[in-house]
């Protein structure tokens, strides 16, 4: 898991947290895919913080045209140059 | 151990409505103290990772959930700045029509020259200004063609943005500090003007003498406690937290509305693919909106953001899922917003907020009819696939509450005005009924859903709300103009 994911999981309230921890074990294995499946809202919430956290690889957003450390470093550069907080 | 100060004013958070009230107190000479329960944020600390920032900008990571039909992600910006430091900084005034009704039904009158010098001094202190459509970059321009084909009215956002470059983040945390969140903006005129900011610090207790309150004691977050002794304390904890700390301390509930009347834009997106190269998280993501339903309580607004971003939000499970995901450069996005009908409460549960809302009739149809709308935009403009945000197989016209997905934004109406004592929890002046010594000035005492996007009327009423406490009268033209080759750089988004 990314550390970006888990500080995203870490910050979550308890009950989302274990609910979303528990979902994503499940979803990481075949039989837990499978039984999540009869389950499209639990499906659904695991899917999309798996993609959050698979989407946000610098390796994977670099291939679809987005990088964040380069817009990150642009806004450092220009919060210098223009004395912005 | 406990420390105890004095001072004029106390104001407990520091987001749209705090801070504008702190900034405007302060300078008119008055001693201030300003309580945040969340943090001092660094720019150099944000680094347009969605799910790094989520964890650290947002009040428990962005996942704060409503209970009803549907559940509802309710994010909320926390720390100075509150939510302006991560919404998406477009500007409304409020319509007219709104201001209107709630003179007739709530018995607010707001004097029309007063509120609009409390605009023009928040939009000339936040350098409000139109994105350009350069600025807006491709996935307005998808927008735009789908209105303009079908003749839908539709323009640019005006936004709280300086120097901005399209970086795509608004709500991730900006990294060139364009947008103007009140963090950036009124809180350092705030500190410059004397006014002392406690991070840190969550406001319990209200202290009271009498049918007065007196001040407030907040816990901070190093384990010490802080009283603030004040003439007057200002609540403006957002419009899910104020009515919590009012409830904590047994006040403002002699009414029966104080939690009641929550109202929501509830809201959803949808994604298209377009032939064209989008690259919708460079630009503006909130630039363009088509209001041609408006009447119908339907606003449309752009959306977008980086990969991780809209894979998550992306309707899609699976194989098509990777495949859309894999066309991330040519997909675009559109949301909508519903101007509701519904209303919800808010209650503690442990010193939790419990959140109740679902979408009533109204609301349901007017969301069906909106993604309707939607999937006719995006088809004008070219779309060869639409993806909107349902459960799979399911038609927008058939849609039920269960199979939408949707967030929401801009809770407001917790603790709202009402000229009547039996009906709201503060006046006009946004002082609580049958107390003396305790003004509210967030979201909370809206009485009504707006249809646009609220952080100004949020401003413009504070604003309006630190001159009444000073006694004086709202300015009516700030001092010079806004330099708009300072505001919105021409460059393309890169």
């Amino acid at each position: 898991m990314s550390d970006g994911l888990e500080s995203f999981l870490a910050a979550a309230p308890w009950p989302q947290r274990l609910a979303l921890c528990s979902l994503l074990a499940l979803a990481r294995r075949p039989r837990g895919a499978a039984l999540l499946a009869h389950a499209p809202l639990a499906q659904e919430a695991a899917g999309a913080t798996l993609a959050l956290g698979r989407y946000d690889d610098p390796v994977v957003a670099r291939l679809l045209g987005w990088d964040a450390e380069a817009v990150v470093a642009r806004g450092r550069r220009l919060r210098r140059a223009e004395g912005r907080p | 151990m406990r420390r105890t100060i004095d001072a004029d004013f106390c104001i407990v958070g520091a987001g749209g409505g705090g801070a504008v009230a702190a900034a405007e107190l302060a300078e008119g000479g008055a001693s201030v103290v300003v309580l945040e329960q969340g943090p001092r944020h660094d720019a150099d600390d944000f680094t347009a990772h969605p799910p790094q920032m989520l964890a650290r900008l947002y009040r428990d990571a962005g996942q704060t959930m409503t209970i009803g039909s549907p559940p509802i992600l309710l994010p909320l910006g926390q720390g100075l700045g509150g939510t302006t430091l991560v919404n998406s900084g477009t500007c409304f005034r409020t319509p007219a029509s709104v201001l209107e009704r709630w003179r007739d039904e709530y018995g607010l009158e707001l004097d029309a020259d007063t509120i609009d010098a409390c605009f023009d001094r928040v939009e000339y202190s936040l350098s409000v200004a139109e994105v350009t459509p350069e600025l807006a970059g491709a996935n307005a321009a998808v927008a735009r063609r789908g209105a303009e084909r079908l003749g839908w009215s539709h323009g640019y956002l005006r936004r709280n943005a300086r120097g901005c470059v399209g970086s795509g983040v608004c709500v991730f945390g900006c990294p060139t500090s364009a947008k103007q969140h009140t963090g950036i903006t009124y809180i350092p005129r705030a500190e410059r003007a004397g006014a002392r900011i406690f991070t840190g610090a969550e406001a319990r207790e209200l202290s009271r003498e009498r049918a007065r309150v007196s001040g407030v004691i907040a816990r901070i977050s190093d384990g010490s406690s802080l009283e603030v002794r004040a003439s007057e304390v200002v609540l403006a904890c957002g419009a899910i937290h104020t009515p919590l700390l009012l409830a904590r301390n047994r006040i403002a509930g002699a009414s029966g509305q104080l939690g009641r009347n929550l109202s929501l834009h509830p809201a959803t997106a949808a994604f298209a693919l377009m032939d064209e190269q989008v690259n919708m998280a460079r630009g503006v993501p909130q630039s363009f909106y088509v209001d041609e339903f408006a009447g119908e309580g339907l606003m449309f607004e752009t959306v977008a953001g980086p990969p991780a971003y809209a894979a998550m939000s992306l309707p899609l499970r699976g194989e098509r899922h990777a495949r859309a995901m894999a066309n991330y450069p040519r997909l675009a996005q559109l949301g909508l917003m519903v101007s509701d009908s519904s209303r919800g409460s808010v209650h503690s549960l442990g010193g939790h907020p419990v959140i109740r809302y679902s979408l009533d009739a109204a609301d349901l149809a007017r969301i069906r009819i909106g993604l309707q709308r939607i999937e006719q935009l995006f088809r004008a403009a070219g779309a060869s696939e639409v993806y909107l945000p349902l459960a799979p197989g399911v038609a927008p016209g058939a849609a039920r509450a269960r199979d939408l997905r949707m967030m929401a934004f801009h809770p407001l109406g917790t603790a709202r005005a009402d000229a009547r004592p039996t009906h709201g929890v503060t006046d006009g002046r946004l002082a609580v009924h049958g107390l003396r010594g305790l003004r509210i000035a967030d979201g909370s005492v809206v009485p009504s859903a707006l249809g646009v996007n609220p952080q100004l009327t949020i401003m413009a009423l504070a604003t309006r709300l630190a001159f009444e406490l000073l006694g004086r009268p709202v300015p009516r033209k700030p001092k010079g103009s806004v330099p708009d080759a300072e505001i919105a750089t021409t460059s393309t988004p890169t």
